[in-house]
């Protein structure tokens, strides 16, 4: 009874246990965050219950920022677990209901996610009740846990769906969206579980139509990798015509907008929404520049830390490639960095519409802080890419990356307060902070072929 | 010419290469066979630069594969044993790929060639993602023999072909110039393409000889196989 849910999340455990003992300084640091994260979360709320502002956040928000989150992660799981894995193979071609079977990895991936949610939930009731903030709320509790059930029932008709020739099956799904939307009440999400589990098992009675399903479509017009390049093209080809067709590509320019015109309605209106009137002229003037900072931040993440640390960590079984091919580590590294500069275009959208709100006269700060960004990203993440290559994407690292890169541009953010203080716009030290930002980024690719070099053994790293 | 001197490999506590000493001569087709984890992909994968070893040393034509890989990697065709390649390219892209890679300058003809030999023109516009095991080991065996290398080493070599491509990839083998090493568990291929075999067990080189001279004392070369694992006790 129920072998595939205890094969899976026997899998799932496994897996994490093996990579906290491979790795067990970078997992006690992402657990640290984790914590820290849930810290700041209840931080906030003492804030928010206990001094007033116009920032107006509702137990709905919560709500429905929870049941998203666990919906996509539901999407991504239940993927992961069934759409595209070959070693369910097994189990469906035994004597066993294929519809069981793939009810069973439902229930090992909703499983998964009420541990997620009750282990969660129950450090940040720890964590607020130190902050003596009442968590006796058992109504919202339970509304908070069906809601999850509903997420997950519905991520998995999503997951099915989504990757099925009969895309239509989707429709259920948005309407119910449509209705949420429009109704905007966590207990009406909840009251429609019966019609979430309804779809969701009817999703999964059909889920054979999206297993390892895959459109053959033919490319014949793109012509740009159909001839021969030097060999750091080739890769530059080859590398963005992947970030084209994952549509990354088009996702990193429309988070770059969207990351633009939040910071910059944050920076002009921040203070009033988040600061209480009393605190304004104490803490006001501190705030839109954070928002800058953190906007900038953010599009770094995305379109240099994640594409640069994926360069390497997705070649997990297609090293053999390069590696038996003659080409030099260094050109393997150079190859593969050229991609971002394609992925920094991407970036610049944000600088144009951030401008909007903050004014021209800021653009050629917020274009350096940008590049400044960019690069001390691509410095973090390629070495450290290139040290797990293989790997996977991991949250691990995107975390740890993170936390450096935090750490690097508010450090610098700060000294170009102190320098600007001191000595006015300061144009030659942006320029000289970059020569020399460059002048590292060198020898952190050159570090990163080394890595490439000893993880073979290759002495003729260069 | 590949020559693997005194190579050892250990997986941790697992020794998949003992001191395992080979001379891959030109002109020759070899076979390597041995039972599961006997070491075979290890060896040639140890020989194409792909893997890192404890002792000993290997040489491509003279080039040594750490002290001079880059030169020693040129004179090399490889194909794994399970081929897994970039899913969104198509097969065209990957192939234009490994030749940017390797600096053809007609790479178009060749793929045409090759590919038509094969047997997967058809299919070069469509993503590898996409294809099926046989057809990823096709574009797999065009990658390996675009550059036409001096040496080439194959891990399971028709694994998933169809008998025409089999037929046609043996008679490529069996015709071409140069040291081709074939890992393999098919006896018939043996015979058909080999010119000597060794025998691997548990990292150990336990058996070599003229592939002619095993069929006419055995019969054929799974006679000769077991026969051999007998005699040795292994």
């Amino acid at each position: 009874m129920f072998e595939t849910t205890k094969i899976v999340l026997t899998e799932i455990s496994r897996n994490l246990i093996k990579k906290i003992k491979d790795a067990p300084f970078l997992y006690f640091m992402f657990f640290g965050m984790i914590l820290f994260s849930i810290f700041i979360f209840s931080f906030a709320t003492y804030f928010l219950i206990n001094i007033e502002t116009n920032l107006d956040i509702s137990l709905e928000d919560i709500f429905f920022m929870v049941f998203f989150i666990f919906l996509l992660k539901t999407v991504a799981d239940f993927y992961n677990n069934f759409t595209k894995s070959p070693t369910i193979t097994y189990s469906l071609s035994t004597q066993v209901s294929q519809k069981k079977t793939a009810f069973e990895i439902f229930l090992a991936v909703l499983l998964t996610e009420l541990i997620i949610w009750f282990s969660f939930s129950f450090i940040f009731l720890l964590s607020l009740s130190t902050f003596k903030i009442n968590i006796y709320y058992p109504f919202e509790y339970i509304l908070f846990t069906f809601g999850i059930v509903t997420a997950s029932c519905l991520g998995c008709a999503v997951s099915i769906n989504f990757f099925s020739p009969k895309k239509y099956r989707l429709l259920p799904m948005l309407l119910l969206l449509g209705f949420y939307f429009y109704i905007s009440s966590p207990i009406y999400v909840v009251f429609t579980l019966p019609i979430a589990v309804i779809h969701c098992t009817w999703s999964l009675s059909n889920s054979m139509e999206s297993y390892l399903f895959s459109k053959r479509k033919q490319r014949t017009k793109e012509k740009s990798l159909l001839k021969t390049h030097t060999i750091i093209k080739a890769q530059f080809h080859r590398e963005t015509t992947i970030l084209w067709r994952e549509k990354l590509l088009f996702s990193f320019v429309f988070s770059s907008i969207i990351t633009g015109l939040f910071s910059g309605y944050l920076f002009l209106y921040g203070d009033e929404i988040l600061i209480p009137e009393q605190l304004r002229e104490t803490l006001g003037g501190f705030l839109p520049s954070m928002f800058i900072f953190l906007g900038v931040y953010v599009v770094v993440m995305y379109t240099a830390v994640f594409p640069a640390l994926n360069l390497f960590l997705n070649e997990e079984k297609t090293m053999w490639v390069i590696r038996h091919l003659p080409v030099k580590n260094d050109t393997i590294v150079y190859g593969k960095v050229s991609a971002l500069a394609l992925c920094f275009l991407t970036s610049i959208p944000f600088i144009f519409y951030i401008s909007i709100f903050t004014g021209f006269n800021q653009f050629v700060f917020l274009f350096w802080f940008l590049i400044f960004s960019y690069i001390a990203g691509i410095i973090i993440s390629i070495p450290l890419g290139v040290k797990y290559v293989g790997k996977k994407s991991d949250i691990l690292l995107l975390y740890s990356v993170s936390m450096i890169l935090f750490l690097i541009i508010g450090l610098m953010i700060s000294f170009v307060n102190i320098i600007e203080k001191l000595f006015g716009n300061p144009i030659i030290f942006y320029l000289l902070v970059l020569l020399f930002e460059i002048f590292i980024l060198y020898f952190s690719l050159k570090f990163s072929s080394r890595i490439l070099a000893l993880k073979y053994n290759l002495t003729n790293y260069s | 010419m590949i020559i693997v001197k005194n190579v050892t490999k250990t997986y941790g506590k697992i020794i998949a290469l003992e001191n395992v000493s080979f001379n891959f001569n030109d002109s020759n087709v070899i076979a390597i066979m041995g039972e599961n984890g006997a070491g075979k992909s290890t060896l040639l994968k140890i020989c194409t630069g792909i893997l890192s070893f404890d002792k000993g040393y290997v040489t491509i034509d003279g080039f040594d594969i750490i002290k001079n890989s880059i030169k020693a990697r040129e004179q090399i065709g490889y194909l794994p044993e399970m081929p897994d390649m970039y899913e969104r390219l198509t097969g065209r892209e990957f192939l234009f790929y490994i030749a940017s890679l390797r600096k053809l300058n007609d790479a178009e003809e060749r793929i045409n060639d090759i590919t038509k030999m094969i047997g997967i023109n058809d299919f070069l516009d469509f993503e590898i993602g996409t294809y099926s095991k046989g057809m990823k080991q096709k574009i797999s065996v065009t990658s390996s023999i675009i550059h036409n290398p001096k040496n080439l080493l194959l891990d399971e070599p028709v694994y998933g072909l169809d008998p025409l491509t089999s037929r046609a990839l043996q008679d490529f083998i069996k015709n071409r110039k140069g040291t081709t090493v074939i890992a393999t568990h098919s006896t018939q291929l043996v015979e058909q393409v080999a010119d000597i075999v060794y025998l691997v067990m548990r990292g150990r080189v336990i058996l070599s000889d003229n592939v002619s001279k095993l069929i006419s004392k055995y019969g054929s070369m799974e006679e000769a196989y077991f026969q051999a694992k007998g005699e040795l006790n292994v």
